[in-house]
């Protein structure tokens, strides 16, 4: 009988406290993601959730004496009709196409350089960090001066090796977004660069060794160990760099103001712009939205991709 | 107790601290403005001591977007400074306060017309904006490159080059050494720039932003004769003859590789710190037959509607407004003076004076800005375009467009009524 009731008493006790065990990491859990969340619903979801309804309607930036309407759908139609909409989509999408791969290998290659048996390893380490605690908009003014014509830095390089005249940088067709592209790949890259170090430190050094004996080369090395080692890494640094490609705004609005003939204006620009200067917030919520579901689609489009290879 | 006249003294500091009015002041931010706006904090801040009154002048940078988040998230101060255009939307759109009860009969009649014009909403008459000085622009000239390569100087509105003559001075221009591009229109500035600055050469032809009658922008912006004269402009830029955006602000006044540029007053001290003696002002040429077009105007004084202290901000704006005040913004900062009074004191523009040119440009040819609750959107639009049609673009195709966003604008605001009527 005793131990009958021993039995059966000792997993209804367990129950219990596994319960309350359950019921306390679940406080817990939520504590520690209470403050995000509620960052997250008051900085991005609602604020979104509001750019979904005014999308529908034809609200003005400054308050008006005529009441505000619903329009429907009407901004929508309005937004893939514009010529100018797609241009800046198209201009988007280059400079995605080229910054990204261009910055992670730059990143990449310094990471690699910095992990690597340097003299003043530290010192490299801070100067390559400068960017990042640089505000993007004075970047951009020293970056002019680079591009300035005719005499800034750039032209002066080409006249050193004997060109005559000058490259109007920002203000050419062919070169204004290869030179924004430049320009933001620098500004940004030590963020990816200081996660790739993270994730070169994470790959055990045995491996090294073992190759090392194994009478393996440095391009070997980093072919069979190195890479393999930084997958999960790759994909995060895909993913957020591609991201943080598509807000691309400062830098265009300052030094070319989307031109010559808008081939660098961006959708956040074009967004701006009709939401500020024309003061088309109804308009400018509906681009908003379009361009959320893009770059959305795109990050899943991506992680789907990458998870099957 | 011997703390007793140290505890009276703090009780009494701290009364008069209760009673003590501040009202807070937005201006706009710039080099030659910041050591006004000091200068001034300090004279309004002695001259209404006794009433415990005091102003904090804040220069805020990109002052028309903060001006614009203010009426949305209800922040503003008791007065800023609106650029003039924007009045009529704000007007129009409730956001700011009458002004005329603020100034006296004999201050009023000692403002210059076109400033009032400016200030006026027309729809109710009233008074809106008041700006302490009016701005003009003309060509500003290196005269060693201009004897160098033997052209005619003008000096009065009369002898303006002609179209024709203008370009003569650029082709001629072009070949003297040492100038890399005969022009500078200021294209590394944005914004209103765009259409204050060149808007004069469809006025002077007979075009227009937009109709000032029928409110319509549709067979004006885009008339044969807006087209006309920026075909013209549009090949000084394919000849090279203007100084890119990318090339900065200093061309003329600084290395000197531009000889002539076209800009307004604000430049004066860096312009004359830069050329001294060669430094030659050139009025506005005429761009059609003999006709010739200055913009004017610029940014002004307002009380939000939402203020608490109006009264107070009034007596601000009155203040700043005096012939003293104003004639000081005009030494400091290289502006006409908004008023006849404070003409009289300036130094730059007083008879015979350098800036007596520009003080009858302003006078004589200068155009007010459409005042029109539409003017953010014409003013974008036109922006725009200007800037296309200078990096080569179509311009019949740009100025339809234009056209098109204006008109479309005023009809989704349906007329902007009471304009419509």
């Amino acid at each position: 009988m005793m131990q009958n009731h021993h039995n059966l008493s000792r997993p209804a006790g367990q129950k219990l406290r596994r319960n309350k065990l359950k019921t306390q990491e679940w406080l817990d859990e939520l504590l520690l993601v209470l403050p995000a969340s509620v960052l997250l619903l008051t900085f991005l979801i609602l604020p979104f959730l509001m750019a979904g309804y005014l999308s529908f309607t034809d609200q003005r930036l400054i308050p008006r004496p005529i009441p505000t309407e619903f329009v429907g759908f009407q901004n929508y139609l309005t937004v893939l009709r514009d010529p100018e909409f797609w241009q800046a989509f198209k201009n988007t999408a280059y400079f995605v196409v080229l910054v990204v791969p261009f910055q992670c290998a730059i990143s990449l290659l310094c990471a690699l350089l910095l992990n690597s048996e340097l003299h003043l390893r530290s010192l490299f380490r801070s100067v390559a960090l400068l960017p990042l605690v640089t505000p993007m908009t004075v970047i951009v003014v020293i970056w002019a001066a680079l591009y300035r014509i005719p005499d800034g830095f750039l032209n002066s390089v080409l006249h050193l090796f004997g060109f005559q005249g000058y490259v109007d940088w920002l203000g050419d067709m062919t070169f204004a977004m290869p030179a924004i592209v430049l320009l933001s790949a620098w500004a940004t890259f030590p963020f990816q660069m200081l996660i790739f170090l993270a994730g070169l430190q994470d790959i055990p050094m045995e491996r090294y060794e073992a190759a090392k004996i194994d009478g393996a080369g440095t391009w070997e090395m980093f072919r069979y160990i190195t890479f393999p080692g930084l997958r999960n890494t790759n994909i995060f640094i895909l993913i957020i760099t591609t991201l943080q490609a598509f807000k691309l705004f400062t830098q265009v609005d300052i030094l070319t103001h989307g031109g010559p003939l808008g081939s660098t204006n961006t959708l956040v620009r074009y967004m701006v712009q009709e939401g500020y200067s024309s003061q088309q917030v109804g308009y400018a919520s509906a681009v908003a939205v379009v361009f959320v579901i893009l770059v959305g689609a795109l990050a899943v489009l991506q992680r789907v991709l990458l998870k099957n290879e | 107790m011997k703390n007793l006249p140290f505890a009276l003294f703090a009780t009494l500091a701290l009364s008069t601290a209760a009673h003590a009015k501040q009202i807070t002041v937005w201006v706009i931010d710039g080099d030659s403005e910041r050591p006004y706006f000091l200068q001034l904090q300090d004279a309004f801040n002695k001259a209404n001591e006794k009433k415990g009154l005091t102003a904090k002048i804040v220069p805020v940078p990109s002052i028309n977007d903060a001006i614009q988040s203010g009426f949305l998230s209800g922040k503003l101060p008791d007065v800023f400074m609106l650029d003039g255009p924007n009045m009529a939307n704000y007007v129009w759109s409730g956001q700011l306060a009458p002004l005329d009860s603020y100034f006296s009969k004999s201050t009023l009649s000692d403002i210059l017309p076109a400033i009032k014009d400016q200030g006026t909403y027309s729809p109710d008459g009233h008074l809106y904006a008041m700006s302490p000085y009016d701005s003009s622009v003309l060509l500003w000239g290196n005269k060693k490159y201009l004897q160098e390569a033997g052209i005619r100087i003008p000096k009065t509105l009369k002898d303006a080059w002609t179209l024709k003559e203008f370009e003569d001075a650029l082709q001629k221009l072009s070949r003297v050494k040492g100038v890399t591009w005969p022009l500078d229109l200021k294209l590394n500035y944005t914004g209103e720039w765009l259409s204050y600055g060149f808007s004069p050469f469809l006025q002077a032809c007979g075009a227009d932003l937009i109709n000032r009658k029928t409110w319509k922008s549709t067979g004006t912006i885009n008339s044969e004769a807006a087209i006309d004269i920026l075909e013209h402009l549009q090949s000084w830029a394919k000849n090279k003859w203007i100084v890119p955006a990318s090339g900065g602000d200093n061309r003329f006044y600084g290395d000197k590789t531009a000889a002539l540029v076209w800009v307004g007053n604000w430049m004066w001290r860096a312009h004359k710190e830069g050329l001294k003696d060669d430094l030659v002002l050139i009025p506005a040429p005429k761009f059609c037959g003999n006709k010739q077009v200055s913009p004017n105007g610029g940014w002004s004084y307002a009380i939000p509607r939402a203020s608490s202290n109006k009264d107070d901000a009034g007596k601000f704006i009155d203040f700043a407004m005096s012939s003293k005040q104003v004639a000081l913004y005009s030494d400091t900062t290289g502006y006409v003076p908004a008023r006849k009074s404070a003409i009289r004191l300036s130094k730059l523009y007083g008879k015979g004076a350098e800036g007596a040119l520009m003080a009858e440009q302003s006078a004589k040819i200068a155009l007010v800005r459409p005042v029109h609750p539409a003017y953010p959107v014409i003013s974008k639009s036109f922006g725009d375009a200007v800037l296309n049609i200078l990096a080569g673009a179509n311009i019949k195709s740009e100025l339809d467009k234009a056209a098109k966003e204006i008109d479309q604008d005023i009809q989704s605001n349906k007329g902007y009524p009471p304009f419509n009527k």
